[in-house]
């Protein structure tokens, strides 16, 4: 390895020199001193920059906000501006010492927003981009980025129906934009495509842009279809010289809420049900409050050309389930430095994660609402000692002591993540730039299952078993740009951007189950397990890598801050794609205009219409799909005799059928919008209005079995599906934001901010290709007992996508039997459709003097939901003489109902909602102490409260299907909350914040 | 960026490497001499595969016959009624079984049509492989009917069906044409030579159905050629044939081998038993308490026939010796909680008792069995290639020979044997030899029973004699016609 250590240290010299020779020449006799301060609070900014008018020369004011600078004859004005306020100019005169107050500047229009490879000043802007800063974002005990959004984006859709800790949130951006794996939005992690949330924690980020339209996402090609979140961390301290320690430290509890009602064991007996002698409230048994801890540690400064940030945050957040937790700790060094006189400029982003996770079997969450309340939890039987660890269990069809299963399985997970990123940039002129970046995103994870000898459910016939997976995902991606800005009139701006990528991505794991142990040593000691083939046991190990290749542009002008242009493409080859199908391109086109630099608009300080239009696409989830690739099959042991092992082998099969056709799924997005602000932008917003269609979605597709195969000339089919592109969707929608900045007088000020989305729901306009596909799909039966074969969402040509489908309860006969229209799946209506017309967001932030308080109501409606314990668990049927019975607001009780349960409409309930998501209050307590900048305290509440019609447990909108791990097909059925869903939580969190200088 | 572009235009297309699984290529440049062997054998595993499960080929056999029902205990077994169906010939296009029979059947086609392209010049392998896939069309001509032909030499797009007819002559002549290539050993895995007389046995007996002409004749020549090979004989223990070790029997011409470990697919323990019978055989997984025989059906049988061992009838008890108890009985239970396999079964839907019903029990169920069984199942079985003969020669007027092969068949049942035959027991006799082996509605159709009411069934109509095309298949390839009267 060179050392470039000595080059380094030469190049400093260099700098340090120059910088002396400067300060020299401008050494002069008369100087003008002075503070600069806030003019709503007093206090002084540091870092602001002085400048004499028309001159180069000036300086930063320092920790207390006081600067001197030295003058020369002629020098009449100061200009003196920090980020943030709005820049004033000031008299000299005679003054030698002055003060001035800075106006705040919140709402400024020259703010500027990620956009993909670059930043664009937000009056440029001609597409739906919205960038959200940490003050706007969710308060609370905040453990994912996604999170710190949920609900502040008209057309972002975050979803975590119930309250578990280790459960992602399902993000979606204006609606469903393929069936398969890849229906959250593309993330860009400081410049890196595709990093895992798990490399950056919500406390280190310094802004996020959402790229929502068509046009905009474009540049991101085939990964772009749905949507782009921009993730920048903070980059580094901001003055100079200066040193900022921030910690922030908080405790939060959990408590469950809104238990779904059942009856009491005094009740369940008076139904009939079978008394085994006892009083047991299951879900007070496997519930308890938790505690949380999370402490954020950072430490930023600059020195010259360099500025560093570095952050540790721990967060260990417990379940309300004994057994359920998550510990996060993540570290991360930002470094950058400059060189050349900051022409060439480099940056290091290092971000370590380790998360280790622990779950329960979720069906617990079932069994403790549904198991027979007269139940002791312990039997003290010989037999139950020996094989139940004595706990109550009985030979009872899905009948499980939630409290055994709860502790006698373990699932745990280790996930270590390491996001490596290095950037060069250099000034080649001083307006053309050529960048190189290269990252390495690594994710491995190890993950371990258990089942006890006397886990009634798997362990006891399996004797015991255990599982070690470890999965490994590597992903480098090299990008190189060049940027050209120039003005090619002295009104028309322009900006190039060039650039080429390429994208490696490898996948392997292994895994190992075995069964059969004479001790419960689990997952620590696979060995110890005698039985390593057959039920519950696997061996197997799996690898794939996949190549992505990019060449994109985009041109953006600017005609005198009133017209704007932008075009870009992006053409991309992919490896997994087939081979007559290997690359794709991705064009987009976006113009904008400020009506109020042409026009008198009157009260608008910004009027800007601007229409776009963008392809975008989607890569398959598996690099392979294409090629048909033969699987295992069974051990094939030639002569027939066991005791010859050397002509065992095992078989291969065919799992899909080949097609050299596979490609890219395409979106084609049209939006218009309008950018505003009113009052001299005391009012600021904007509407969008887009329609986007989706085809050539990937599917497997039901084949012609045995016959010739049209996709791979000259041979047959031998599975009975194939992947292909098919599918016409179209959807549309209409968004709104708004936000009125600092209503009120003297200290009361209050910023409302509001959005909403109504989307026209996403229709299929086909499912087919060809001769090949479907006039509708159906997905999702609500599952054992009974109501395992007939589907209950229907996505029909021509229909919305999602609709649920059933028999409609038109009565009850007099002995409580249902009466329902019919039974057959081919006469049954529409019920209802899983997926929300519309979505709001609304912050409320008030301050008052040292005070502030934000609340966050959130909501959806237009959308229902399928109660599935309702589905099982209601009906006096001779089942509930087993099963506890749930008792809702929407239960029939007179009479009550005796059918076989049986799903039909009275199931399907509007799940409409409003929810107080949020909540903080938080206190600045003023200090006067040289070595304190600020100290926070705050108090915030998570899910207050919740005003629903609906029944079960949470009428949070499903996106998917919890039940279905197919991710070609949970998107295609939305709407049903299951029965092993976790239970709602409420949080409450105390925490204090100090920044230290 | 430039050296990047540049980079980037020398490999711009790319290929994708599979680092897990093989291709098609990856085989055909094979140069291992075990891959023969071994794609022989994953041939074979396709028709392994499913048989043996719920929902399968198996299921629409027998639920749909005088043998077997799932009656639906409130919630548990409703399943949308297709069970129901099944049993009442009520069924439509659309049950998933068909699609599964369907699939099940040409998967194993196309993969077979697959190796004849790559090794179209091993003889013995092709000729033992088209009378594999001959095999897999007795059952389409069977259960569907008029299906598509597909061959190696087929080309173009989605094939249309075929007439019955058609696809009966192309499976004689498949059999014909290769069987003189077939190994004569007694391969019990494998097609041999007597496993495809067999098959021509099985083909010609059903050719008055099929055709619409009759082929008795040609029936009891093919099964003669069988019997008189001397490959196989009647075991003595007519339960020897479906123990858990059964490799072993004389009698099994054709089986599938399966495994726990290495051939899943035979999950009847789940399928018939009881929840608590988990504890009789200690099995790995708790039953499903679906399948039991009809109680008529189960009357039939003499009390001194061996073979009423075939069904587990009275009261249960756990492998330690306990009466097993069923405290979730039903409240109107006559037998009440101690678990009783009793052959009345209340009704067909919606509540029948949970412990209602004879269960299958000709398959030994070991004890710690997981939930596939390591038994062979048999697909081709001396007994009934000896009750084929018996009945192609009553049919021909032979009527004592015929006699003479029912009442061996009878002698090691442990029944006394018949002074005369009549069709009607010549079913009969096949219906106590050859319960749950997907036998029973074939030969109900045969003997025109099929359409006759029992239990729980109503007369049915007359084209319930062939399943319908599913239509998830019709969908796939819409140059499919569906069957007449669906």
């Amino acid at each position: 390895m060179t050392n470039y250590l000595p080059n380094l240290k030469s190049l400093a010299l260099v700098f340090a020199l120059t910088l002396g020779a400067m300060l020299a020449v401008n050494a002069q006799t008369r100087s003008i001193s002075g503070t600069v301060l806030d003019a709503s609070f007093g206090d002084p900014v540091p870092g602001a920059t002085v400048l004499v008018k028309g001159t180069t020369r000036g300086t930063a004011t320092d920790v207390d906000g006081k600067f001197t600078l030295p003058l020369q004859v002629g020098d009449q004005v100061l200009v003196v501006s920090f980020v943030g306020y709005l820049t004033q100019e000031v008299e000299i005169g005679n003054q030698s010492t002055i003060t001035i107050s800075l106006e705040e500047d919140i709402q400024s229009l020259e703010e500027a927003v990620v956009i993909g490879y670059g930043s664009q000043d937000k009056k440029e802007i001609t597409s739906a981009v919205v960038g959200v800063k940490p003050e706007d974002f969710n308060r609370g005990n905040v453990t994912n980025p996604a999170q710190l959004l949920q609900g502040k984006v008209a057309g972002l859709s975050i979803t975590r129906p119930g309250g578990n800790p280790n459960n992602g949130f399902n993000v979606r951006l204006r609606g469903l934009s393929t069936f398969g794996a890849n229906s959250s939005p593309l993330i860009v992690l400081d410049g890196v495509i595709g990093a895992s949330l798990d490399n950056v924690d919500p406390n280190d980020i310094q802004s996020i842009d959402v790229l929502k339209d068509g046009s905009a996402a474009a540049i991101y090609g085939a990964r772009g279809s749905s949507g782009v979140i921009l993730i920048t961390t903070t980059k580094q301290g901001k003055k100079d010289g200066t040193t900022n320690v921030t910690v922030n430290s908080f405790a939060t509890l959990d408590q469950a809420t809104n238990l779904i009602p059942i009856l009491s064991a005094d009740e369940f007996v008076a139904r009939g049900g079978t008394d085994f002698g006892s009083d047991t409230d299951w879900r007070n048994e496997l519930i308890d409050d938790a505690m949380s801890f999370t402490t954020n540690a950072s430490i930023s400064g600059s020195f010259g050309n360099s500025n560093y940030m570095a952050a540790v945050n721990y967060r260990d957040n417990n379940g309300i389930v004994n057994g359920v937790g998550n510990e996060r700790l993540n570290t991360r060094l930002n470094l950058s430095q400059g060189a050349l006189n900051n022409r060439l400029r480099f940056n290091v982003n290092l971000s370590f994660t380790n998360v280790a996770r622990e779950s329960i079997n979720d069906a617990a969450f079932r069994y403790a609402t549904i198991y027979n309340p007269t139940a002791p939890i312990y039997e003290n039987t010989e037999d139950a000692i020996q094989r139940f660890g004595g706990y109550f269990q009985r030979d009872l069809f899905d009948f499980y002591n939630p409290v055994a299963l709860a502790n006698q399985q373990k699932f745990v997970g280790e996930v270590k993540s390491n996001l490596l990123s290095y950037r060069a940039e250099f000034d080649i002129l001083t307006n053309l730039t050529v960048t190189a970046q290269y990252s390495q995103d690594r994710r491995n994870e190890l993950e371990g299952n258990f089942w006890s000898m006397q886990d009634y459910q798997v362990g006891l016939g399996a004797t015991g078993s255990a599982q070690r997976i470890t999965r490994d995902r590597s992903q480098r991606i090299f990008e190189s740009t060049l940027r050209y800005e120039t003005d090619l009139t002295d009104k028309l701006n322009m900006t190039l951007l060039g650039g080429a990528g390429m994208q490696f991505t490898k996948n392997q794991g292994f895994n190992a189950r075995v069964r059969q142990y004479l001790f419960d040593l689990g997952w620590d000691n696979l060995g110890a397990g005698a039985i390593r083939v057959g039920n519950n046991t696997e061996v197997s190990s799996y690898a794939n890598e996949d190549q992505l290749n990019s060449l994109f542009g985009r041109a953006n002008f600017n005609w005198d801050n009133t017209f704007f242009v932008s075009a870009s493409v992006r053409a991309e080859t992919y490896s997994g794609f087939g081979e007559n199908n290997q690359t794709g391109v991705f064009p987009a086109f976006s113009v904008g205009s400020d009506f109020t630099q042409i026009f008198d608009m009157g009260v608008f300080s910004q009027f800007k219409p601007r229409v776009s239009y963008g392809v975008t696409g989607n890569l398959p989830p598996s690099p392979t799909l294409a090629l048909g690739v033969y699987g295992n099959g069974n051990r094939i042991d030639l002569d027939g005799d066991p005791l010859t092992q050397n002509d065992i082998f095992v078989g291969i099969v065919q799992n899909s059928n080949p097609n050299k056709d596979l490609k890219w799924e395409t979106k084609k997005e049209f939006n218009v919008g309008v950018d505003f602000g009113m009052l001299n932008n005391k009012i600021t917003g904007s509407v969008d209005y887009y329609t986007r269609n989706i085809s050539d979605l990937l599917f497997n597709v039901p084949v012609a079995t045995g016959a010739p195969n049209p996709f791979d000339p000259g041979r047959f089919n031998t599975a009975s599906s194939t992947w292909i592109n098919l599918a016409d969707l179209r959807a549309a929608g209409f968004e709104f934001a708004a936000s009125v900045n600092e209503i009120g007088k003297g200290m009361l000020k209050w910023t409302p901010t509001l959005n909403f989305t109504i989307y026209d729901k996403t229709t299929i306009e086909s499912l087919s290709a060809g001769d090949l596909g479907f006039e509708e799909l159906r997905f999702a039966t609500p599952g054992s007992p009974g109501q395992n074969n007939n589907p209950i969402i229907y996505n029909r040509v021509g229909e919305n996508l999602g609709d649920i489908y059933g028999p409609r309860l038109l009565g009850y006969t007099e002995d409580g039997q249902y009466i329902l229209s019919t039974t057959s799946p081919d006469e049954y209506e529409k019920l209802g459709n899983g997926l929300p017309k519309g979505e709001f967001g609304f912050t409320n932030s008030f301050r008052w003097n040292q005070w502030s308080l934000n609340f966050f109501l959130r909501g959806a409606w237009g959308h229902d939901l399928y109660n599935s314990y309702r589905g099982f668990y209601e009906n006096a049927d001779p089942a509930s003489n087993t099963w506890n019975s749930v008792i809702t607001d929407n239960t029939p009780t007179n009479p009550l109902v005796v059918s076989t349960p049986t799903f039909n409409s009275s199931y399907v309930e509007d799940a409409a909602f409003i929810r107080l998501d949020n909540a903080e209050l938080g206190y600045n307590v003023k200090t006067n102490s040289p070595n304190l900048s600020s100290l926070r305290v705050y108090f915030a509440a998570q899910n207050l409260f919740t005003i629903t019609n609906y029944t079960g447990v949470d009428p949070e909108v499903r996106t998917n299907d919890s039940e279905n791990n197919d991710a070609f097909t949970s998107a295609l059925s939305p709407g049903i909350e299951r029965r092993n869903t976790y239970f709602q939580t409420r949080s409450f969190t105390l925490g204090v914040t100090v920044n230290f200088k | 960026m430039l050296p990047l572009a540049f980079g980037l235009g020398a490999c711009w297309e790319l290929d994708q490497e599979v680092l897990d699984g093989v291709t098609a290529d990856d085989i055909t440049n094979s140069t291992n001499p075990n891959l023969i062997n071994v794609l022989k054998a994953s041939a074979y595993s396709r028709i392994v595969g499913s048989w043996g499960g719920h929902n399968s080929i198996w299921s629409i056999h027998e639920v749909s016959s005088d043998e077997m029902a799932i009656p639906q205990k409130g919630a548990d077994w409703e399943d949308g009624g297709q069970w129901i169906r099944m049993h009442r010939h009520q069924w439509d296009a659309k049950e998933e079984s068909f699609n599964n029979t369907w699939n099940y059947c040409f998967t194993a086609i196309g993969e077979i049509n697959n190796l004849l392209i790559q090794y179209p010049d091993v003889e013995a392998l092709t000729a033992e492989l088209r009378v594999l896939r001959a095999l897999s069309y007795l059952w389409l001509i069977d259960t569907f009917g008029n299906v598509p032909i597909v061959d190696e030499n087929t080309t173009g797009g989605n094939p249309s069906n075929k007439s019955r007819a058609e696809v009966f002559a192309f499976i004689e002549s498949s059999i014909k044409d290769n069987m003189d290539l077939l190994v004569k050993e007694n391969t019990k895995t494998t097609i041999n030579y007597y496993t495809a007389q067999a098959m021509l046995a099985k083909l010609y007996i059903n050719a008055q159905i099929y055709t619409g002409t009759a082929r008795w004749a040609e029936a009891e020549a093919a099964a003669e050629e069988v019997i008189n090979s001397g490959k196989y004989s009647l075991s003595s223990n007519f339960f020897a044939n479906f123990s858990e070790r059964n490799g072993g029997s004389t009698e099994n011409i054709l089986t599938l081998p399966y495994d726990q470990n290495n051939a899943q697919g035979f999950n009847l323990p789940q399928m018939t038993l009881h929840y608590l019978s988990q504890n009789t055989y200690n099995l790995q997984e708790q039953p499903w308490n679906g399948y039991a025989s009809l109680e008529e059906f189960y009357n039939n049988f003499e009390d001194d026939d061996v073979r009423k061992n075939s069904f587990l009838e009275g009261p249960q008890f756990s492998s330690d010796g306990t009466r097993l108890n069923d405290i979730s009985a039903e409240a109107g239970d006559p037998d009440g909680q101690p678990l009783t396999f009793t052959p009345n079964i209340n009704m067909l839907t919606p509540n029948a008792f949970r412990q209602a019903g004879v269960r299958v029990g000709k398959f030994e169920f070991a004890s710690g069995a997981a939930s596939s069984l390591n038994n062979d199942y048999p697909l081709i079985r001396l007994g009934d290639i000896i009750l084929i003969k018996a009945e192609a020669e009553f049919r021909q007027g032979k009527t004592g020979d015929a006699l003479t092969s029912v009442n061996m068949i009878r002698e090691r049942a442990g029944v006394d044997p018949h002074a005369a035959l009549t069709l009607d027991l010549i079913f009969e006799e096949r219906g106590f030899e050859m319960f749950a082996e997907a036998s029973r509605r074939t030969d109900m159709i045969r003997f025109g029973k099929w359409n006759q009411p029992w239990w729980e069934k109503p007369q049915s109509e007359a084209f319930r004699g062939l399943f319908p095309i599913p239509q998830q298949a019709i969908n796939a390839n819409p140059n499919l016609t569906q069957n007449p009267g669906y």
